[in-house]
Formats: structure tokens, C-alpha cells, sequence
């Protein structure tokens, strides 16, 4: 229920949203929805039930106030996130580097004998850059993902958008350069890496959200 | 909701030991918590959830529980509190500690009335 929401949202304004207070936030909007839930069990209309369960929670001020001074200094972006990233740009550097020497590379014996094709070298390195991030995926899983599904939202949207625009940034200037150099169609596993790669954080979202279910549940569900 | 009969002063410095208690039989989350409280206080007392999540804090923080998301009715996701070994140990202690207390303010109050 909305009212709900804005109702705890409004509780809390003026607190700075770091993953513990929206955990709070959210644990409080379940157990409302609950408590809703079971006075219009009772007979209640919806919004009579609202009424009293607000009411009944009494005073928030003293809940929220815990929140408000120690806590303000909390970095807001989970540490697992700051880490991935991190790894993002090393995986990135060292694919660069990699693929600029291999280019390079093989451009230079190209130019002396017609068996190595720049092409070749750079469908290796777009095979091997694949293979990192999905290690590296299933690594991440193992890390902590922020609790809270709206932080988990935000954290795991800003990364998909980023990837999504590197990889359309990567694969422009490449296609461009392809194009202009007049080199065989050897772009493509460009884009196909950086497409995996933004595919890789939608699947690490996926898995953060199973992996939560899979906490025991040491009692079947009342209220089913 | 109006007052509750019994002052709540009284139960406040009881209510970790309550929580514990209530977890002890299984784990349940927050709003399950404090309905169980109004069921087995036969609605004498009434626990609020900003009380029961604040002290919740203090005593995950403190080891004595620990809390997870599970699955809720609706699709929605609930936290659930379960106690820690370590909880059990406190709840022992201070169900201890509360029949020596109850048996000596019974004594100290009861034996005020009769000598005056």
C-alpha cells in the first residue's frame, strides 16, 4: 500500500538514506502492511485499519533519531560495490593494454607476412576478456549484496547503465575505426564482450535477489 | 490506542529478555514479535514496534540475535529475527535473574505492609 509508504518515507525525512535505514524503512512497511493486512481480516475497512495501525505504532521519533548522528558518516555505496567497480576498471585497463599490444602487434607482422591477421588476434583477447568477467561474476556473488532492495536497485541500475555506455561508446569508436581503416570486420567481438559484460551485471542483480531466499525459513509461512 | 493497564516501565527493562523468549521458540519477524506479546499478555500489554525494533538493533548488534530476509505472503520480502547461542545463554541468565529479583521484591513490598 502506498499510504504506507509515504507515511514511514515521511517519518524519515531528514535522515540520510544509508543502506541500514532503508532497511529499517522497509522492515517497518512489511510489518505495517501485515498488521493492515490482518485488521481488514477482522472487518475492518482498509482505511480504518490504516488508521489504527499507525496509531498503534505510536511515536517514531525516537526509532528514527538513533539513526540520525552516529551514523551520518556511513558511506552510502556498499563496500562489495566499491570493490566490483574497482575490478571493473582494472578488467578494462588490462584488456586495453592487452588488445593495443596484440593490435599493435600483429599489425606490425602483418605487414611482413600475411599470416597473422589482426583479426585473429583480437577474437582471442574478446574470448578471454569474456571468460574474466563471468570469473569474476561468479565471484562477486560470494561478496555481500546490499540488503536493501532499494539500494540493491540503484547500486546494480547505475552500474547496467554505465556498462551499457561504455560498451555503445567502446564499440562506436572500434566500428569507426574498423571502417576507416579499411581492416577486415574484426570489431565484432568487441561488441560482443562488452555486450556480456553489462549481461553479466543483470545476472549478478538475478543471483543477489535468489540467493536472498535461500536464508531458512525456520517456519511456514501464518499469514498464507 | 489508549493507555495500557500495566505501566510500561515496569516490562521496559524486561523486554530483551521477552524478545529472546519469544525467539527462542522459533523465529518470527518484527509485527509477528509484538502480536505475539498482546496475544500472551491477553492485550495487558502491548509492545510497540518502535520499541521492539530498537531493541532488536541492540541485541543484534550485541550477538544475541541475528536477523534475515525471508519470503512474506505477498511477495514481499520480511525480516525475520532468530536468537544466536549466544542469546540463548543471555535469555537463561536473565530468566534467572528475574525469579531471584520477583522473589525478593515479593518479599521487600510484602514485608514493608506487615511490620508498619
Amino acid at each position: 500500500m502506498e499510504a504506507i509508504k509515504y507515511y514511514v518515507k515521511g517519518a524519515f525525512q531528514g535522515v540520510k538514506e544509508t543502506p541500514p535505514v532503508l532497511e529499517q524503512q522497509e522492515e517497518l512497511i512489511a510489518d505495517l502492511t501485515a498488521k493492515v493486512a490482518d485488521l481488514v481480516a477482522e472487518g475492518k475497512s482498509e482505511e480504518e485499519a490504516l488508521g489504527v495501525a499507525i496509531a498503534s505504532l505510536g511515536d517514531l521519533s525516537a526509532l528514527v533519531a538513533e539513526f540520525e548522528p552516529g551514523e551520518a558518516a556511513i558511506v552510502a555505496v556498499p563496500t562489495a560495490n566499491v570493490f566490483s567497480n574497482r575490478l571493473d576498471l582494472c578488467v578494462v585497463a588490462i584488456s586495453a593494454g592487452v588488445g593495443a599490444a596484440v593490435m599493435i602487434g600483429s599489425a606490425a607482422l602483418g605487414a611482413f607476412s600475411s599470416l597473422v591477421m589482426p583479426g585473429a588476434g583480437f577474437s582471442l583477447l574478446a574470448v578471454l576478456a569474456v571468460a574474466v568477467w563471468w570469473v569474476r561474476a561468479a565471484y562477486l556473488r560470494y561478496q555481500d549484496a546490499p540488503r536493501a532492495v532499494e539500494v540493491r536497485e540503484l547500486v546494480y541500475s547505475q552500474r547496467f547503465r554505465r556498462a551499457l555506455a561504455i560498451w555503445a561508446g567502446v564499440s562506436a569508436v572500434v566500428t569507426l575505426f574498423n571502417a576507416v581503416s579499411g581492416t577486415d570486420f574484426w570489431c565484432w567481438p568487441i561488441w560482443v564482450a562488452g555486450g556480456a559484460w553489462a549481461l553479466s551485471i543483470k545476472v549478478e542483480q538475478w543471483a543477489a535477489v535468489r540467493s536472498e531466499f535461500r536464508a531458512p525459513l525456520a517456519h511456514s509461512d501464518e499469514h498464507a | 490506542m489508549g493507555e495500557t493497564p500495566i505501566s510500561s516501565d515496569l516490562i521496559r527493562g524486561h523486554i530483551d529478555t521477552i524478545v529472546l523468549g519469544l525467539l527462542s521458540v522459533q523465529d518470527r519477524y518484527g509485527y509477528e514479535v509484538c502480536k505475539q506479546v498482546t496475544v500472551l499478555s491477553d492485550g495487558e500489554y502491548e509492545l510497540k514496534e518502535p520499541t521492539l525494533y530498537s531493541a532488536a538493533r541492540r541485541m543484534e548488534a550485541q550477538g544475541l540475535i541475528r536477523s534475515y530476509w525471508g519470503e512474506g505472503s505477498q511477495g514481499a520480502r520480511r525480516k525475520y529475527y532468530a536468537i544466536t547461542p549466544e542469546g540463548k545463554v543471555a535469555y537463561q541468565r536473565n530468566l534467572e535473574d528475574w525469579k531471584r529479583a520477583r522473589r525478593l521484591i515479593d518479599r521487600l513490598v510484602s514485608s514493608q505492609t506487615e511490620k508498619e
